[in-house]
């Protein structure tokens, strides 16, 4: 009897034991081999990384953001009033000269009541302490407020100037909240304000129109205020005086809002939307959206372009006209008409969304599938009388794996990025928010022209980011998946 | 005394790849006589087929030629550029019929159309000549001319084959390289090729370099015999030496042909080498025979065995040989 | 006085060629006839060899002996049953009894399968076996059947991680496992080195010899078929034309073509370089689409006369003990 040299060359030979195992702990084991394999391949292991910060944010969303509520609220613009217009991340400021006035709440003025039985006289004064040099974009006086009640709000620079900024009644029967943004008709009053500094040539340049009152007011009383205004830093009062007529009459909790031109870690949109929750609210729905669309359509189409080749003949032809009826159908005028029928909603457009995805895949799959048909161990295993679903799922769909995979990872911001646009057209899910619909409306709003790049970086690198995500994991696993990229 | 037309000497053909450097064709040296047969045998992996294209200096990549000398008609063409090579030396003195080439004839040209567009690579010439030349090649590897007008996929393997020799031959080249010219073939047909190809040689006064990895073939066609293990030449010498009844002297010949079925002889018990062919990445030290060798000695594991001539024309490279 | 265990009469496989619409009005009907009328009989415990060149329908044969191709006529007897036509149920038993192994032993094994799923794949599909652990034995036996030893040194690679020869080993204990009593072996060595060929071989008696089994040898290769089958048929454009032990058909050949092929055939002796080979045929071989009249051969024949194309084609007969040939004229043949 000869002796076994039989070794392949330059293989070492395996070294794993093959010992008796119960069902769970070949599970386990396979489990732990296969592990022990993703483990070495680098950005296999980024992905899953990324995939589980993804998680993370998911499951720890309520504790991070400051709106709790955003996604019901998105389209709610009193929710997010308090908040400044367009502003940028708050960390902006360690970035750049220039320090941007941060979002403040004044709180506890002081407040002097007199009431006499006809009329309620108040007397504010709320201390701003500016330290910054790109003053806030609008301040709001916001208050608890019944009655009849007229307003009269001014405002005493450092430097001793006092600029009248409002006047204004206001009128209820009942309490109700007192909202009153003081910037609305303030650029009259700063231009004139700026006319005594500057001189001629700034003045003629500047239309009184487009000046933004709180640069100026918050500027040193110099020439080039209305061009190249200096911060005047110090002590600010913001005076309330009103007169409320009848002795029910009254303003009661006052606080004032100072806008700043920083909030939040990514800032804020045209609609004061913290962009931060928005986002953060919206990884949810991407996930969601993503990875169901892409699983379903992936595995539903793999599986019939395999099912489609394996069998030939009428069933081939036959599968291949439904393939072609779904493909010629346009998905944009369908979920038009959808919309107009039934209340467009997020799972009505996942579901929509696998019902034509699948048919990405399925020519690719279909050739693919009619060249392993003729393999010989396609033969061998009709040889041992092997069934047909056992070829097909067995021995045809793992070689596919690979290509799946990477059809899986590319799928899933395309998905994204199609309800995306679907939002686009009023047609999205009007009750959550998706990054998508954050895209879009930075669009619509010309974002970009305006130079808020934080309303649109963010969420285009976070669907950037979860694409790479599923492609760094989908191409890992082929890597493992696939024996013959081993070089054990 | 001989007339050579191809010298090769140390020629080293390396394949750089990204797990290392594997020795493909290690330190071969040998010569091709005018109007003889050399055969080249040795079994997958040996380095008969780097070898074809080393001859022609063109090395499948990543495979370079670090050493060594090939000389045909005076020249090291390993000395020559490459528009020199393409120019002068290939399919004008050296040509090759490659493994499975009469699978590689352009299935949307006719035959005319593919002759003809080699035969431009090389000569320019008024449409008459070009054509009177292919036809004449033609007829010499036995076929008519309406074969000419027809497609590849009209064609038996056999005429593909021929196809594939006539257009080796058209430029007239001292040295036609055949790299298993008959491998894909039936039995008859190749039978028929190996015919067409002595006729060719005493005919037009043709060397031929046979690669085969199958003895029996090779003892039909083969003037004199090479035998490569490894990379390396292990024997070499005429069809007497090798396969006379003397016998080989290298063991692995030896074992090669007692692993060898025959058809006029009962074999009760065929020989085989245990083991396979080592992995030239990481080639064993000393004679690469070693591990399979069925008379190692120790001085095998260690030394080198240098290609001796062991009689005259015989050449082994085997420390029990000399 | 061995049995019979399978048995084939006048089995047939004809292809449907395509036709062009004229062909389609015309109801013409063209017919690639692989495997034109052969009937043999294969002895238990015997290995009966099938030689022929490309396209003689040897191959094809083997397929219709393992039931992935349905024969268009004919009879086929396995084990005394007819397994001509046969259900779900009867053809899952045949498919256990019968096996194959193929020429190409890295495209016969799906190369994403350890060699363990390979192995008991079979046992799942025919429920074999019921646990893992007991299906490991079973492979693992196999193996060493194979002499693949330890076996749990190989039951965990790929194919990729094999050579040629561990390979085929490999594909021969799948076809083991089962226990069929039938292998066909469709060119086994032809893709192995030289050097390992013999081993394989050797292999595979030792296996027969342990369990009794039967193989049909698929193969071109003449020399090889001297040396490892019992009895052996040459086929010529889907019909036998001589049948015998393989001895008698190599040494006393009595059929023109078995005589050109052999007389093809290479032999690594001395002295034969400067002589031309005679080969005793013509022409080339013809479509199978297009079968010449009376015997088949006649247009390559070098010995035929008017009465082997215009008589109807010779049967298969029966001219010294257990030697058969399909010639009018062998006897004037040398």
């Amino acid at each position: 009897m000869s002796v076994n040299f039989d070794t392949p060359p330059g293989d070492k030979g395996s070294g794993l034991p093959v010992s008796r195992f119960s069902k769970i702990s070949d599970w386990k084991s396979a489990l732990c081999e296969f592990w022990k394999e993703f483990r070495t391949v680098k950005y296999g292991v980024i992905g899953l990384i990324l995939l589980l910060g993804f998680v993370l944010v998911i499951v720890f969303q309520p504790f991070i953001i400051p709106f709790p509520d955003a996604g019901e609220h998105w389209k709610d613009i009193t929710y997010w009033e308090n908040n400044p217009r367009n502003a940028a991340p708050i960390w902006v400021n360690w970035f750049r000269s220039e320090d941007g006035a941060v979002h403040e709440f004044l709180r506890e003025p002081e407040w002097a009541v007199k009431e006499t039985s006809r009329f309620t006289q108040i007397n504010g004064s709320f201390t701003y302490n500016y330290q910054y040099d790109l003053p806030p974009s609008e301040f709001t006086f916001k208050a608890l407020g019944k009655g009849n009640i007229t307003l009269q709000v001014e405002l005493e620079r450092p430097d001793g100037e006092v600029i009248n900024v409002l006047k204004k009644s206001i009128r209820s029967n009942k309490e109700s909240e007192v909202h009153i943004p003081l910037g609305n008709e303030l650029n009259r009053e700063a231009y004139n304000f700026a006319k005594r500094y500057d001189n001629k040539g700034n003045i003629s340049s500047v239309d009184s129109s487009l000046v933004k009152p709180f640069n100026i007011i918050f500027a040193r009383a110099q020439e080039g205020i209305l061009t190249n205004p200096e911060p005047l830093k110090g002590e600010y009062q913001i005076r309330i005086n009103a007169v409320a007529l009848g002795s029910s009459a009254y303003l009661n909790d006052p606080y004032l809002i100072a806008h700043g031109r920083v909030f939040g870690l990514l800032g804020t949109d045209r609609s004061k939307r913290d962009l931060w929750s928005g986002v953060v609210t919206g990884t949810r729905w991407a996930m969601l959206i993503g990875l169901l669309t892409a699983l379903v359509s992936v595995a539903v189409g793999v599986i019939f372009g395999v099912t489609a080749s394996y069998y030939g003949g009428w069933v081939d032809s036959f599968m291949m006209r439904v393939f072609e009826v779904f493909v010629s159908i346009p998905l944009l005028p369908v979920l038009i008409v959808m919309s107009a029928l039934y209340k467009p909603s997020i799972w009505n457009l996942i579901i929509m969304m696998c019902i034509f995805f699948w048919t990405g895949p399925v020519r690719t799959v279909r050739s693919m599938g009619l060249q392993i048909k003729e393999e010989t161990y396609i033969e061998a295993a009709h040889a041992l009388d092997a069934s047909d679903s056992r070829i097909i799922f067995k021995h045809m769909i793992p070689q596919l794996i690979p290509y799946a995979f990477a059809s899986m990872a590319l799928r899933v911001p395309t998905a994204i990025v199609y309800e995306a646009s679907i939002s686009l057209l009023g047609l999205g899910d009007a009750s959550i928010v998706t990054w998508g619909q954050i895209l879009h409306d930075a669009m619509n709003n010309g974002a970009v022209l305006q130079g808020l790049w934080w309303w649109v970086i963010p969420p285009g690198l976070t669907i950037a980011l979860m694409g790479m995500t599923f492609a760094f994991i989908g191409f890992s696993m082929d890597r493992i998946l696939n024996p013959k990229l081993k070089t054990r | 005394m001989d007339n050579r037309v191809l010298d090769v000497k140390n020629l080293k053909l390396y394949y750089f790849t990204s797990k290392g450097t594997v020795h493909g064709v290690d330190d071969v040296t040998f010569h091709v006589n005018e109007g003889e047969t050399l055969g080249v045998v040795g079994e997958s992996g040996c380095g008969k087929t780097s070898l074809g294209t080393a001859l022609l200096n063109m090395p499948t990549p990543p495979g370079k030629i670090i050493d060594g000398q090939i000389i045909v008609d005076g020249k090291d063409i390993l000395q020559l550029s490459e528009s020199s090579v393409r120019k002068h030396i290939r399919w004008e003195k050296i040509s090759m019929v490659f493994q499975g080439a009469m699978n590689c004839l352009t299935p949307v040209y006719s035959i005319e159309k593919i002759m003809l567009e080699t035969l431009r690579q090389h000569r320019d010439g008024r449409d008459n000549q070009a054509y009177e030349r292919i036809k004449k090649y033609v007829n010499l590897v036995g076929l008519s001319d309406d074969v000419l007008k027809r497609y590849p996929h009209e064609l038996s393997g056999g005429m593909k084959q021929r196809i594939v020799i006539a257009m080796a031959l058209f430029l007239e080249p001292k040295v036609v390289i055949c790299d298993e010219p008959t491998t894909a073939l039936d039995v008859v047909v190749q039978a028929q090729i190996i015919n067409l190809l002595k006729e060719l040689k005493t005919k037009l006064g043709l060397s031929f370099i046979f690669i085969t990895h199958d003895l029996a073939t090779e003892a039909e066609v083969s003037d004199r015999i090479m035998v490569m293990y490894a990379g390396q030449v292990a024997e070499i010498g005429t069809n007497e030496q090798i396969y006379g009844s003397q016998g080989s002297a290298h063991p692995y010949t030896q074992n090669l042909l007692a692993a060898t079925p025959r058809l006029h002889k009962k074999i009760e018990k065929l020989d085989f080498i245990p083991g396979t062919p080592p992995d030239l990445l990481d080639p064993p030290s000393g004679c690469r025979f070693h591990l399979r060798c069925p008379v190692v000695m120790d001085r095998c594991k260690k030394e080198v065995p240098p290609l001796k001539e062991i009689e005259s024309g015989h050449m082994a490279a085997c420390w029990r040989c000399y | 006085m061995s049995d019979v265990i399978l048995e084939l009469k006048n089995l047939q496989k004809w292809f449907p060629v395509r036709r062009n619409m004229t062909q389609v009005l015309k109801g013409e009907r063209n017919w690639v006839k692989a495997v034109d009328g052969i009937s043999l009989k294969i002895n238990r415990g015997e290995i009966f060899g099938l030689i022929g060149e490309s396209g003689c329908g040897k191959t094809t044969t083997g397929k219709l002996i393992m039931k992935l191709l349905e024969p268009t006529a004919g009879q086929m007897i396995f084990k005394g049953k007819d397994v001509t036509y046969l259900d779900k149920e009867a053809l899952s038993e045949h498919k256990r009894n019968v096996q194959m192994i193929f020429q190409d032993p890295y495209a016969s094994m799906n190369p994403r399968f350890k060699a363990r799923e390979v192995l008991t794949e079979p046992l799942l599909i025919h429920d074999i076996g019921g646990s893992r652990t007991a299906r490991g034995e079973m492979a693992a036996k196999a193996l060493e059947e194979v002499k693949l030893t330890p076996p749990e040194e190989f039951l965990d690679r790929y194919a990729h991680m094999l050579s040629g020869g561990q390979r085929q080993r490999i594909a021969t204990a799948r076809t083991l496992i089962l226990s069929p009593s039938f292998i066909v072996a469709d060119e086994p060595v032809s893709m192995i080195d030289l050097s390992t060929r013999a081993e394989i071989l050797q292999m595979m008696k030792d296996v027969q010899k342990d369990l009794g089994l039967t193989y049909l040898y698929i193969t071109h290769d003449l020399s090889t078929a001297r040396y490892f089958t019992d009895r052996i048929a040459v086929m010529y454009l889907g019909k036998i034309v001589e049948m015998g032990s393989v001895d008698e058909v190599v040494d006393n050949t009595k059929h023109p073509y078995t005589k050109a092929l052999i007389s093809a055939v290479c032999e690594p002796v001395s002295g034969k370089v400067n002589k031309m080979k005679e080969i005793p045929i013509k022409g080339e071989i013809p479509s199978a689409a297009d079968i010449p009249p009376g015997c088949r051969f006649h247009p390559r024949c070098i010995y035929a006369e008017s009465e082997c194309w215009e008589k109807e084609e010779p049967e298969l007969e029966e001219v010294e003990a257990g030697h058969l040939v399909a010639c009018r004229r062998y006897k004037e043949i040398t």
